[in-house]
Order: C-alpha cells, then sequence, then structure tokens
C-alpha cells in the first residue's frame, strides 16, 4: 500500500511538473503584457514598453523565465501581480480559503444529495418518479451556470431578501411546493395506491404545515430553530437510521439511537451555557463534535446486546446529526444581531463577496455572515454537479441490480431494505470514486465562472482577472493548485477505492 | 468516419431470408424475447428502431430540428439571406415602446397572438434582439458541431491506437491525456481562447489578416476547444478498443491475415461506433454551454459576432430594466443542449443490447388479466 | 466494514463438534420466519406441483416459458429437470421460490408442504426463501457478493430466518462450512470470495442454502461453470449431502452425465414441454419420446473406443521430466505441426507478473492426423493452441508449421502462413463480427489472400456455405440472426476457406447445445475426411474429443502429462492426473455411471483433494 501510494506520488509530481512546462510555454504566447502599451497614443510610449520589458524579463528567452519562475515557486515564492504590484503569496491567503470552502461544500452536498436520488431513481426505474429525475438532470446538465446564477442573485437573494423586510405570504406557491414535495415522496417511496395516497398526504400536510408555520410566524424573519428543533430533528435521524440501517425490529440499536437523541437534547442545554462563557473557534468545536461521537459511541457499546456494532454505528451517526443542529441552532440565535447590523440592514442574503467587509462580531456572527454568503454560490455549483451525479448513481446502481449476487441475497430471503442498503449499496458506490476526481476538477471549473458573479475573492476570480491583464504568475500559480488538488482528489478517491473493495485490499 | 459505417448502421433492408435448412430451432434462449425481436432485422435497423421510440429523444429530434430551421430560415446562412427584416443584428434603431418586445402568445401574459416587430425585445441602441438570439444560435450550433468533430477525430485516433496498441504506446497516450483533464476544460479554454485573442498581435498580422481571424473567430474556438474536450472520448475508445480486441472475431481476422489497419478500421471501430456516437453527442450539449461560458468570462466569442453567452454578458447589468434581453438567449441554449442531451439518451438505449423495455406495473396487471382469459377457455375444453 | 462481522467473537474452543445429529440445534433459536407445514420424514411428498405455467410478456404478448408442468418431489429424492437452453427448466423453478423477472408470471399450482407458492405474496415469499426452499446459483463467482466475506453471507441468512446472535450463528456457519468440506473453516470464515477457487466458493453457496435446513433445495447448474474434476469433487458432495439431510433436491443440468449420477426420478423438457417423465432407469434405459432417445443419442460417450490388450505406448510424464517428443513414424513426412521444448510466457502487465503459461512443450501432428489436446481450465491448452496460429509469441523453444517456423516470424513473414492454417473459436458468439454479414466473414480470408471479389468471391462464399451445410441465402444474414450452431458452422466455413493444412479448433463445441454439438461434430469429420486438413482439437471434454481424435494430448498446470493413442489414453490411463480426469467424467448411463463414482470417490479420498 504504501509503496503503492509512493508510486502515485511521484507521478502526480512528474504530471505537475510537466502541466507547468507547457502552461508556462502557452501561457507565454496567450498573454500579452504590453497589450494596451501596443496602441499607447502618449510619447513615451517607447520607455514604457523598455520598462516594462525590464521588469518582466520579456528580453529572455522563455525557458529562462520559466526556469527562473520555477526556482521561486519550489522556495514559496509565487511571484509578483505587478499590476497592482502585490506579491502573489499575499493574493492567495485570502483566496485559497475562500475558494476551498466554496468548492468543498458544493461537492460534499452534490455527492450526498446526487447520489440518494440517483439510487432512488435507480430503484425506481422506469416509473414517472425515475422519468421526472431524469428530465430534471438533463435540465440541469443544460443550464449555462452563469445564467442560473444570476437568476439566483435576481430572484432567490433579491426575493428573500425583500420578504424580509415586508412580509406578505405568496399562498400559490406554498401550495406549489407543497404539492411538489407530495409528488416527490409519493414518487420516491412507491408501493401501493393506497400507500402512495398516504404519503402524498402526509409529505404535502407536513410541507404546508412547515412553510405555513414559517412564513406565517414570522420564522423567516427571526429564524430560530431551539430545543424544540433540535430534539425533533435528533429524535427523526434516531428514527430514520434505525429504520434503514438496523430494522425496527431491532429494540437494542433503536433504544441506544434514542437514547444519543434524548442526550443531544439534554447537551444542547449544556451547551448553551458553555457557548455563552467560553468563546469557540473551529478547533474547539470539532473537539465538541468528537466528544459527541464518543459518547455516542459508548450509549452504544451499553445498549450491547449481539450487534453491538449496529447500535454504535447508528447512535454515532444520531450524535452527529445532533451536533450539527446544535451547531446551526447557535449561529442562528446571533440572526437578529447580524441583521440588524449597519453593514447588512435588513437584506442578510448577499449577493456579492464572501465575507462582509469590516462586520465586527465574534466567532457565531463570522460563521453567519459565511453562510449566508455561501448560499448562493453553492446552490448554483451543486445544480450543475448534482446532475452528473445523479445519472451515473442511477447507472451504476441499475447495473449492480442486475448482478447474480442480488438475486443470491433475494434467494436468500433477505428484507429488500437489507438487499439494497447492504448488499447493493456498497457495490454501486465504487464507480463513484472513478467519477469524482473528474467531477471535483469540473466543479473547481465552475468556481471560476461563480466566482466571477457573485464577485468572490476567489482562485478562480483571481485567475480570470490575472489572465485577462495579462499576470503569468498568479495564473501559474491557480493552475499548479488546481493540478495539485486533482491529484489529490484521485489519491483520495484510489484510497476510498481501497477500502471499499476487498479485491484491492485483500491479495488473493 | 467513412461511408463505410453508415453502410454498416443501415444496410439495405433485405427481405428476410427464409428460414435456414434443418439446423437449430431458434427462437428459443433463456434472454426470451431478444430473438424474436431481432429476427430480420440487420443492427442498423434494431437502433434506429428503438431510437425512434424513445420519445424523449423524439422530442429532442423535433425541438432542435425546429430551432435550426427557425434560426437558418431567419437569419439565412453565409451569404444566403434570410426571410426575417432584420438582417443586419448589429444596426442601432429606433427604441420602441422601452424596447419591450412584440411577441404575443396565448399563454403569456397579454395572450392573444402576434410576432411584431421586434419579437424579443430591442436593447438600449435599439437593435433587434431576435436577430441577435437566431444569429447567436447559429453560432453555438456552429460551435457544437465543429468542436463534436474535432474532438471526435482527436479522441478516437489517440484512444483507437492506445487500446489497440496498448503497452507503451498506451501508457504514454494515456499519461497525456491525464495530464489534459488535470485542469478544469473551463480553465484551459479561458487559456485558449485568450491566446486565440492575443496571438494576431503578437504575429503582427495584417488587417486582413485580423480580419479573417475575427469573421472565422467561432469556428476557430471551435476547433481549439475540440482541441481539450477529447479526453474522455478517447478514454472511452480505448476501454472499448481494449474490450473488443479481446474478441475472438479480431483473433479470427488476425488469423486470416488482416492488417492492423483493417482490423482497427473493419473490425473493431464499426463495434464501437454506438459508445462513440453516444459520447459525442453528449460532448456537443457541453459545447454549447461551454462555448457560453467563455463568451460570459470574456475568453471567448468577441464582438462583432454574436453569440448566446455573449448577448448575456453583455445584457447581464440591464436584468432590472430589460429582463428579455437576458431570457430569450438563455432559453436558447437551454433548449439546443436539453434537446441535445435527450438524443444522446435515446442514442444510448438504442445502442445498449441489454436495454429492454420492462412493462410497468400497469401494463403486467392488464396482460396478467388477459393471460386468466386465455387460460379459462383452454380448462374449460379439456 | 460491516460491524456485524467484527462483533462476532472468535468461536468457542474445543466445543463439542456438531455432526449432522446436532443439526437440531437450530431449534433451539427462535424462529423469525414461519415454517411451511410439520417437520418432514424421508419419503413424504414435499412439492407438489401442479399445472404449472410460466409465462413472459414481450413486446405486448405472452410467450410461454413452461407449460403444464406436472411433478410431485419427495423428501431425500432427487429430481433433474433436464433440457437444452430454452427449455425453460430454470425459469419453471425460479417460479417456485417468486424470482422470476418482472415481466414473467406463473399460473397453475405449486404446494410446499400444503402451502400454495404461486401467487404468495413477496413478503410471504421471503420467510419462505433461504428458510424453507433454497437455491444454489450457478457461477458461484458471481452469485457471491464481492464485498463481504463468506462467512458472512452464511451468517446473514441464518440471521435472517432465526433470532441467533452473532457467536451462534458463526459456529453454525463454521460447521457448515465443515460438512461441505471447506478446509479450515475458522480461517475460511474471513476469506471473501475471490479469495477462494471457484470449487470452494461453490461450496460455500451449498452450505449458505443448507443454513436453515430447508425442506426444498433447488440446484441450478450447480457444476456448469466448473471443471470437471472439481465437478466431481461437487457431486460427491451433493450425494454424501441428499442422504443427510431430509430435503428433496430439484437439479436443474443440461449434462446427461450430471443427471445420471445424481438423479432419482428426471422429467425432460423441450421448448417449455414436458417431453417426459419418470425414474432414472426409464429414461435411460427405456426412453419413450424420440426427443429423448435423440438427445441422449446425441451426447458423447466416454470410452467407446476400447481396446482390451492392456498394452500402452502412450508417452507419460514421470517426475519433473518434461515429456520428450514421440519419435517419428516416418521421418520424410514434414509434421504439420512441430512443438519443440516450446514455453510461452505472458508478459508482465501493471501490477500483474508474468506467467508462465506453458512449458518444455513437444508435440507433433502428422499431416491429416486429428490430435486432441485435453485439459482443464487454466492448464494452458488455449495458450498452444493460440500460439501454433502466431496469435502469441514463443518465449523459447521452435514452432514450426508445415515446415515453416514462425517463432520469429514477422508481421509480413507471416502472411504466406496464414493461409496454411485456419481457427475455429471456442464463443460462436463473438467469433464473427456483429456488425459484419457472415458472407463477408466467410469471404475475408479469400479478399486478403486471393485478391477474390466480385461473382468469383461470391461463388467461392457459396461453395463453402454449401460445404457446411447451411442454406447459401444465409450469407446475407448478420451474426445475431443465428442461432449458435450456425454460428459455429460460419466459423468453420471461415476457417476452411483458404483450404489449411492445419486447423486448430478451440473448444469449438462446449457453447453449444449437445444436440447440436453432435451435428456439428459429424460435420466436423465429414469435412476432416473430405479435405484431409491436420487438426489440433482444444477440449476440456474428453468424450468428444475422444469421438474426433486419434491422438490425444493431456494438460495441466502448463504442461503436458500423457500423449498417447486415443484408445490408449482412454482406456488405461498412466498418469495420475489423466486417470482423475477420466474417472471425473460422468457418463450417461446410471449403472455405469455407479461403478464409475466409487472409482472416482476412491481417487478424490486417496489424493485429498477439496477444490
Amino acid at each position: 500500500m504504501v509503496r503503492f501510494l509512493a508510486r502515485r506520488l511521484g507521478m502526480a509530481l512528474g504530471i505537475l511538473a510537466l502541466l507547468s512546462v507547457i502552461m508556462y510555454l502557452l501561457l507565454d504566447v496567450a498573454i500579452d503584457p504590453l497589450e494596451e502599451l501596443r496602441t499607447d497614443p502618449s510619447p513615451n510610449r517607447d520607455q514604457k514598453i523598455a520598462n516594462r520589458i525590464a521588469l518582466l524579463d520579456l528580453d529572455k528567452p522563455v525557458w529562462i523565465r520559466y526556469l527562473n519562475w520555477l526556482g521561486r515557486f519550489v522556495q514559496g515564492d509565487f511571484g509578483l501581480a505587478w499590476r497592482s504590484m502585490t506579491p502573489v503569496n499575499h493574493l492567495l491567503t485570502t483566496a485559497i480559503p475562500t475558494s476551498i470552502q466554496l468548492v468543498f461544500a458544493s461537492t460534499v452536498i452534490a455527492i450526498l444529495l446526487g447520489v440518494t436520488i440517483g439510487v432512488l431513481s435507480a430503484l425506481r426505474q422506469y416509473t414517472p418518479f425515475d422519468y421526472a429525475i431524469t428530465f430534471v438532470a438533463f435540465l440541469l446538465y443544460s443550464l449555462p451556470i452563469f445564467w442560473v446564477a444570476v437568476l439566483l442573485k435576481q430572484f432567490l437573494a433579491i426575493g428573500l431578501n425583500d420578504y424580509i423586510n415586508d412580509p406578505s405570504v405568496n399562498w400559490a406557491l406554498v401550495v406549489g411546493l407543497s404539492l411538489l414535495s407530495g409528488l416527490f415522496w409519493l414518487g420516491a417511496l412507491g408501493g401501493t395506491v393506497k400507500r402512495r395516497l398516504i404519503t402524498f398526504a402526509l409529505a404535502f400536510a407536513a410541507t404546508f404545515g412547515v412553510l405555513a408555520y414559517a412564513l406565517g410566524s414570522g420564522w423567516v424573519q427571526h429564524p430560530r430553530i431551539g430545543v424544540v428543533g433540535v430534539g425533533a430533528v435528533a429524535f427523526a435521524t434516531a428514527f430514520a437510521v434505525s429504520a434503514l440501517f438496523a430494522g425496527l425490529n431491532n429494540r437494542r440499536a433503536l433504544g441506544a439511537a434514542f437514547t444519543t437523541a434524548a442526550f443531544g437534547v439534554l447537551a444542547w442545554f449544556g451547551c448553551q451555557w458553555l457557548f455563552f462563557y467560553v468563546p469557540m473557534n473551529e478547533l474547539r468545536l470539532l473537539g465538541l463534535l468528537v466528544a459527541a461521537v464518543l459518547v455516542s459511541l459508548l450509549i452504544g457499546w451499553l445498549w450491547g446486546g449481539p450487534d453491538r456494532a449496529v447500535s454504535m454505528r447508528g447512535a454515532a451517526i444520531v450524535a452527529v446529526a445532533t451536533s450539527v443542529m446544535v451547531f446551526i441552532d447557535r449561529v442562528f440565535q446571533g440572526w437578529e444581531q447580524y441583521s440588524a447590523s449597519g453593514l447588512i440592514r435588513g437584506r442578510p442574503i448577499a449577493t456579492i463577496g464572501a465575507a462582509t467587509p469590516g462586520l465586527n462580531g465574534d466567532f457565531w456572527i463570522a460563521q453567519l455572515d459565511k453562510f449566508t454568503h455561501l448560499l448562493l454560490p453553492t446552490i448554483a455549483l451543486v445544480m450543475i454537479s448534482f446532475a452528473s451525479y445523479t445519472r451515473y448513481q442511477r447507472g451504476a446502481t441499475l447495473e449492480v441490480l442486475n448482478q447474480d449476487y442480488i438475486r443470491t441475497a433475494r434467494a436468500k430471503g433477505l428484507p429488500e431494505r437489507l438487499v439494497i442498503v447492504r448488499h447493493a449499496l456498497r457495490n454501486a458506490l465504487m464507480p463513484l470514486a472513478s467519477i469524482v476526481p473528474v467531477d471535483f476538477v469540473a466543479m473547481v471549473g465552475g468556481a471560476v465562472v461563480t466566482e466571477t458573479i457573485f464577485s468572490w475573492a476567489g482562485m478562480g476570480s483571481l485567475f480570470v482577472r490575472s489572465l485577462l491583464q495579462g499576470e503569468v504568475d498568479p495564473v501559474m500559480v491557480y493552475v499548479m493548485i488546481v493540478g495539485g488538488l486533482a491529484m489529490v482528489a484521485n489519491l483520495i478517491a484510489d484510497f476510498l477505492y481501497a477500502v471499499i473493495d476487498p479485491r484491492i485490499r485483500v491479495n488473493a | 468516419m467513412s461511408t463505410h459505417d453508415d453502410s454498416t448502421l443501415l444496410p439495405p433492408a433485405g427481405p428476410p431470408a427464409t428460414s435456414p435448412g434443418g439446423d437449430d430451432a431458434r427462437g428459443r434462449g433463456e434472454g426470451v424475447g431478444e430473438a424474436k425481436e431481432v429476427e430480420g432485422l440487420s443492427q442498423g435497423q434494431i437502433v434506429w428502431g428503438r431510437f425512434i421510440r424513445h420519445k424523449g429523444a423524439i422530442f429532442g429530434l423535433v425541438i432542435l430540428i425546429s430551432v435550426a430551421l427557425l434560426s437558418f430560415v431567419s437569419m439565412g446562412i453565409g451569404p444566403i439571406k434570410g426571410l426575417w427584416k432584420h438582417q443586419d443584428y448589429t444596426r442601432s434603431g429606433t427604441v420602441v415602446d422601452g424596447g419591450r418586445p412584440t411577441l404575443q402568445l396565448p399563454f403569456l401574459p397579454g395572450g392573444g397572438f402576434a410576432i411584431g416587430d421586434h419579437p424579443f425585445g430591442q436593447d438600449s441602441i435599439g437593435s433587434d434582439s431576435f436577430a441577435q438570439v437566431m444569429k447567436g444560435v447559429q453560432t453555438s450550433l456552429l460551435v457544437m458541431v465543429v468542436l463534436g468533430l474535432t474532438a471526435l477525430v482527436i479522441g478516437v485516433t489517440i484512444g483507437a491506437i492506445a487500446g489497440y496498441y496498448r503497452g507503451k504506446v498506451d501508457t504514454v497516450l494515456m499519461r497525456f491525456t491525464d495530464l489534459i483533464i488535470t485542469l478544469p476544460v473551463l480553465v484551459l479554454g479561458a487559456v485558449l481562447g485568450r491566446l486565440l485573442d492575443v496571438l494576431p498581435v503578437k504575429l503582427d498580422a495584417t488587417a486582413a489578416q485580423r480580419e479573417a481571424i475575427r469573421s472565422n473567430m467561432p469556428l476557430l474556438l471551435a476547433v481549439v476547444l475540440g482541441m481539450i474536450l477529447w479526453t474522455g472520448l478517447a478514454r472511452l475508445t480505448r476501454s472499448e478498443f481494449l474490450s473488443l480486441r479481446e474478441r475472438e472475431f479480431v483473433d479470427s481476422a488476425r488469423v486470416a491475415g488482416a492488417s492492423d489497419w483493417r482490423i482497427i478500421t473493419k473490425h473493431i471501430l464499426p463495434n464501437a461506433v454506438g459508445v462513440i456516437i453516444v459520447n459525442v453527442t453528449l460532448l456537443m450539449s457541453v459545447a454549447v454551454t461551454l462555448e457560453a461560458a467563455l463568451s460570459f468570462l470574456n475568453f471567448g466569442i468577441k464582438k462583432p459576432n454574436v453569440s448566446l453567452g455573449l448577448l448575456i454578458a453583455e445584457n447581464q447589468g440591464a436584468f432590472a430594466t430589460r429582463p428579455w434581453l437576458f431570457w430569450w438567449p438563455g432559453l436558447f441554449i437551454i433548449l439546443i443542449a436539453l434537446s441535445v442531451n435527450f438524443i444522446g439518451d435515446g442514442l444510448r438505449d438504442a445502442f445498449d443490447p441489454r436495454t429492454r423495455k420492462i412493462p410497468s406495473e400497469r401494463t403486467m396487471k392488464r396482460a396478467a388479466a388477459k393471460l386468466e382469459a386465455a387460460r379459462r377457455p383452454e380448462e374449460e375444453t379439456k | 466494514m460491516s460491524p456485524e462481522k467484527t462483533t462476532a467473537p472468535v468461536p468457542p474452543k474445543g466445543g463439542p463438534k456438531l455432526g449432522m445429529a446436532e443439526h437440531a440445534s437450530l431449534d433451539r433459536f427462535q424462529r423469525l420466519s414461519r415454517t411451511a407445514g410439520a417437520e418432514v420424514k424421508a419419503g413424504d411428498v414435499i412439492l407438489e406441483v401442479r399445472d404449472l405455467s410460466v409465462n413472459f410478456w414481450v413486446n405486448d404478448s405472452w410467450f410461454t416459458a413452461a407449460e403444464h408442468m406436472n411433478y410431485d418431489l419427495k423428501a431425500g429424492e432427487v429430481l433433474a429437470i433436464v433440457g437444452e437452453s430454452g427449455s425453460g427448466k430454470t425459469q419453471s423453478s425460479m417460479s417456485l421460490i417468486g424470482l422470476l423477472p418482472k415481466n414473467g408470471r406463473a399460473t397453475g399450482s405449486a404446494k410446499l408442504k400444503g402451502v400454495e407458492l404461486v401467487g404468495l405474496s413477496q413478503a410471504e415469499m421471503r420467510e419462505i426463501r433461504g428458510n424453507e426452499i433454497s437455491v444454489i446459483f450457478q457461477e458461484p463467482m458471481t452469485a457471491l457478493n464481492p464485498v463481504y466475506t463468506v462467512g458472512f453471507q452464511i451468517v446473514e441468512t441464518l440471521r435472517t430466518h432465526f433470532l441467533m446472535n452473532p457467536s451462534d450463528a458463526k459456529a453454525r456457519a463454521v460447521e457448515l462450512m465443515r460438512l461441505v468440506e471447506i478446509p479450515d473453516p475458522e480461517d475460511s470464515f474471513n476469506k471473501f470470495p475471490h479469495q477462494l477457487s471457484g470449487g470452494q466458493r461453490q461450496r460455500i453457496m451449498i452450505a449458505q442454502a443448507l443454513a436453515c435446513d430447508p425442506k426444498l433445495l433447488i440446484a441450478d447448474e450447480p457444476t456448469t461453470a466448473l471443471d470437471v474434476t472439481v465437478q466431481a469433487e461437487i457431486l460427491k458432495l451433493m450425494r454424501e449431502l441428499r442422504t443427510r439431510v431430509n430435503a428433496g433436491i430439484i437439479l436443474i443440468t443440461h449434462s446427461m452425465g450430471v443427471v445420471a449420477d445424481m438423479a432419482d426420478r428426471i422429467i425432460v423438457m423441450k421448448d417449455g414441454k414436458v417431453v417426459e417423465q419418470g425414474t432414472a432407469a426409464d429414461i435411460f434405459y427405456r426412453p419413450q419420446h424420440p426427443y429423448t432417445k435423440a438427445l441422449l443419442e446425441a451426447v458423447p460417450h466416454l470410452g467407446e473406443t476400447k481396446i482390451e490388450d492392456g498394452r500402452t505406448d502412450a508417452l507419460v510424464k514421470v517426475d519433473e521430466q518434461p515429456l520428450p517428443l514421440e519419435p517419428a513414424k516416418d521421418p520424410s513426412v514434414v509434421p504439420a505441426l512441430l512443438l519443440e521444448n516450446v514455453d510461452i510466457t505472458y508478459p508482465k502487465q501493471g501490477r500483474r507478473p508474468a506467467f508462465r503459461a506453458a512449458h518444455a512443450i513437444n508435440l507433433r501432428i502428422e499431416p491429416g492426423e486429428v490430435v486432441g489436446l485435453v485439459g482443464e481450465s487454466g492448464s494452458g491448452k488455449t495458450t498452444i493452441g493460440r500460439a501454433a496460429v502466431a496469435l502469441l509469441p514463443v518465449s523459447a523453444g521452435r514452432i514450426t508449421v508445415c515446415g515453416f517456423d514462425i517463432t520469429h516470424a514477422t508481421h509480413r513473414d507471416l502472411k504466406p502462413f496464414r493461409k496454411t492454417v485456419g481457427m475455429v473459436f471456442q464463443d460462436p458468439g463473438s467469433s464473427l463480427n456483429p456488425r459484419l454479414p457472415v458472407g463477408e466473414s466467410i469471404g475475408e480470408p479469400l479478399l486478403l489472400h486471393e485478391g477474390l471479389r466480385g461473382a468469383e468471391l461470391s461463388r467461392r462464399v457459396e461453395d463453402l456455405l454449401d460445404s457446411v451445410e447451411l442454406p447459401r441465402s444465409m450469407r446475407n444474414r448478420y451474426p445475431h440472426e443465428l442461432s449458435g450452431g450456425q454460428k459455429q458452422r460460419i466459423g468453420v466455413a471461415r476457417a476452411l476457406a483458404l483450404n489449411p493444412k492445419l486447423l486448430v479448433a478451440d473448444e469449438p463445441t462446449s457453447a453449444l447445445d449437445v444436440s447440436v454439438q453432435a451435428r456439428v461434430l459429424k460435420l466436423f469429420s465429414d469435412l476432416q475426411e473430405r479435405y484431409g486438413f491436420a487438426c489440433l482439437f482444444i477440449s476440456h471434454d474428453l468424450a468428444v474429443v475422444e469421438m474426433v481424435s486419434s491422438k490425444i494430448a493431456v494438460m495441466t498446470h502448463g504442461e503436458l502429462v500423457e500423449v498417447g493413442a486415443t484408445s490408449d489414453i482412454v482406456t488405461y490411463p498412466q498418469h495420475p492426473y489423466t486417470q482423475r480426469l477420466l474417472s471425473a467424467v460422468p457418463v450417461p448411463d446410471p449403472d455405469q455411471q455407479k461403478l464409475r463414482r466409487e472409482l472416482r470417490d476412491a481417487i478424490i479420498e486417496r489424493e485429498h483433494l477439496v477444490s
């Protein structure tokens, strides 16, 4: 394994080196730093040109410039954005985290959503649900991301902000959304006509109720979750996780999940106190999460029984979900303060930038600010990527469902739930490893557009600006970072593949 | 691709041959129904038959043809003038009614049906938006086709060589492919688009040359983008070749003394053609949005050429005042890309021998009733 | 990683060894699925099938896969359902457990101890499957989930139907694995399917099928994907088990030899209809229906070329010495194929290390002679065949075809050589280009070597079609429009197009049904007589090889172990491997097979073989 990884790493470095050569040569042609000077009417034009040539070493052959660049690059000096005379390293300190946040959040959400919907779509092959998902996926494929982004800005952000300032409930929209939700669950869960009607009614009622409450009670203006919301999510997760992975007749797993949920609700009170007295940061939050998972594992272990691991796994999932809810709840507690801030002026959904400049606030306010800024670009990116994951996962699942071992699993008398979750899903996830790196690279490309539209000072917009302005160094750094990320994505995929597939992990 | 492929896809439909002499009954097999379905049909006919039964694909085909017809009939093609009254899409004019679109459709607010002088409205200097969009559609279609063909030639060549010869050649070609897919297509496309822009300046081209380059910019851009979009196709062709070359008919051809060239072109390629066609189609839909995105970012097509992405980029600021300038080009991008996607999906199903129509629950219930009905009289006669 | 597996503790050491008697130990556990009827005793009727039909909804009409089946099955009895592909034997049995494809439907009645199976809801059926009726599938490679350990997959079956904790389930799974003679079951429990051999995987399938003490066991071609020696071991295991478990067994197979080995009663099916049913003796010795007679006649029968003198001239491999070349009968005759100390190595590919597929092969084929090359999968026999037509390079030694040394010949040099050889491939579905009309496939060698075109080419193609007894009109058809047998005839016609001196036939009939195989073999023999080509006939099936060849070479693990006249090899096998191979082949005759079986079981016991 180590040798394998080392070899892959070596290969990746080789490819990166080659990439740098090729891109430098290409950029040497594609970038014209003298562009605007060529048509400069001023009398000292020649002088300006000579200065710039001297500044950028344009009189030296390209390979010398490349070697110079490479020498500096490997020492960690990424060069100069000469138009503003800013060192690239300086630009990167803000650009990299911004972009990575965006791309990672989108990738994770797209994978989760896409895989789930893809599996559902495959299970309901050739039903109206499947056709609808197929149509939506194709539609998303065909959407130009920049067009969507402008629409999101125009309708979602401005519409939502307007609504917050002047609440008037659009009942047609509420009913429409509820209908849509009803139809979705009806199609996704399937079953007999009677069951479908019940599903539809329940989903419709639930959606309608939640929306009506949120809009009618002014929840949207003052969103808060509170202990009730946290508890509801915790217990719902406990139920869903047990039903899906353990089966409801596994009483111990169910007990462990519910105990964890109850514990989570109790922990909420403790956390309020903790968050009030102790200033938080990412590291401490991570520590709390780990603690929560450990406690849940202990709960699962104590419930024990023969299938200890199942109980522990279920409890851990519930713990993570509950912790996330506690976190979100605390973030939303800062909403009033944030929304009323002089810089936000009651229009919290941001359409521009990655953070509100000059916003003063504690850790929680900063999180909220980040969230409101991430919202739109993430939706835009997820929409694009979601489609390909759905289609891909649908195909992979259908492929697996045709395998002999699925027939064997059915012939053993396994409940359909286990046939799908245990036997089909795991095998159907394997091909995903090969598509994630490719899609990740595409996502980085999409981020270029998104960042430009939403005026994020990320790497994508740095790339676009520098390329248009004729600055080689920032573009090269961008190329190297993106290339490096692609390599890392590939390595992770290889690793995951080995984890899932024993044929690779265990030698015969 | 030579005419040969077409001939294998759609050979002349001969009369179904009479039953073979005495040997081996057919129409059996565990895969019940397959034999029945294919009897007396060539592969091409089967594919075509499946394709035209695919509703989505036919829908896509109709939309795509309509869009193409609309744009070519209204704005002409090359030197041939179209029928639309505003042939010069760059000319300014008087802005009528704030440039509002004059198109009225029964289902739009306002109702009734009218085309009017400027169905898609006018921009701030009074140019006709319909003419611009239609011209943009032409650009998109041109880019789509040229890009598809370029990628097809490069991808299939590289994939075929790598897959057929394997070994070192394969390693080198696939490393090269890996290199290209390391960067997002959009990023490489931006660099190359920029390169097309700068190159005439750097080469000190004459005014005439620059003009020639500028007027052929969509074509050049399509070729250049084709040169980076072939990677997926190459990988696919390679894997297809890798598996097909292990098939016994390839060995059989080799034993018969066929040359590599003959084996590649006559034996393997026709069998890989389904996968290739499907993926070129899907590539074409990517091409439409990619060109639009590049033009939007200012790395693609520039004035005086027009493209749908460019139109959106120019007009995004005017969304609040003249939203129609933004809606129509976007709508046409989606129409083109969506219909191409559906055609690709239909082709995929049509070429995939495993696709068999599974009847829906309702059909099965109805069929079961039929079966019961058929059994009953049979039992009574017993 | 599945946590279920990790929690399973180490089984109690030194616990009581469970034999079949303690199988009742399942009674300790509460059933999660209901049982169908009472306990069975040997001789009880457990399955009553009446007027069972299976139909498929294809292209808006019902297609009948099986109809009007009537039979009873008693506990402890083996009922064989025999038929060629498409006879409906598999689907009729799958309908018993509701595992038909979505467009399939069963009608009629099938009662398991009084419980009606046809029309049972999926939820009710789920309690029957794996619990009361279990299935052994054909492909052990694909029928086990590759990402879970085999132990887990057995435990899973148990815990679906019984309230058991993991350690009890594991103990029983290990016991079951011991029962099916998996070596070192505690260790194998944690192995993944890919770490086991094909035979072991099939044993796991059997263990899994037996897990819940089912009343009915459906074995769908359980040995078809296995080598003949492995098949023999699995058959031996199944015979032993049938006496120990109180289940009825439905054995679905196309092989009359397997039927003769196992079956008490037999149902013969053709095109969805039962043509004959009766006891094994009835069917084999007093067949009534013409189809049954034809079927039995078509099966090649091993051991028909008996010699009585007990003397053999065969060359036998002794110790590590490679088998030497036979002395030529007439040194002046140029052999059609001569292999001298041939080594063939597949080069290293990626992480897969280099693999020597054939080692120190010495073999001579005289002009006009048919030599059978016999071996099991992975023995290297196909490698030899491919090297003989220069499809594979030779890493050491020398191959000469009709005096032409092809060992180091370049692509260009080989052109004249190509005219002297032809090859018939194993899979008729894959050996013809699906995109070319078969006439073009047949004509390709003529076009390439003789430059024939137009009317002349067309006349020759028609002649060739005549010679393989196919109508001339067939030349315009595409391969998918032909049946397997027809495709293989086309393959033969193509191989003979240039009138070669040497024909290499690689398993030419193994993908065909027996009745088709018989006709193709007959055609082959006729053509060989007419054209007088020499032939290397590669097959895993000794009976087929015996029919067509005058000399047999036996190969295993990349080496020849015995070469001699057909009658010598078949009657007096010398090398232990040859003996084992011969004894493993089941013959379509219950009485004779009984004798052979005893011999076979003795050999298996002697060599302590567990594949």
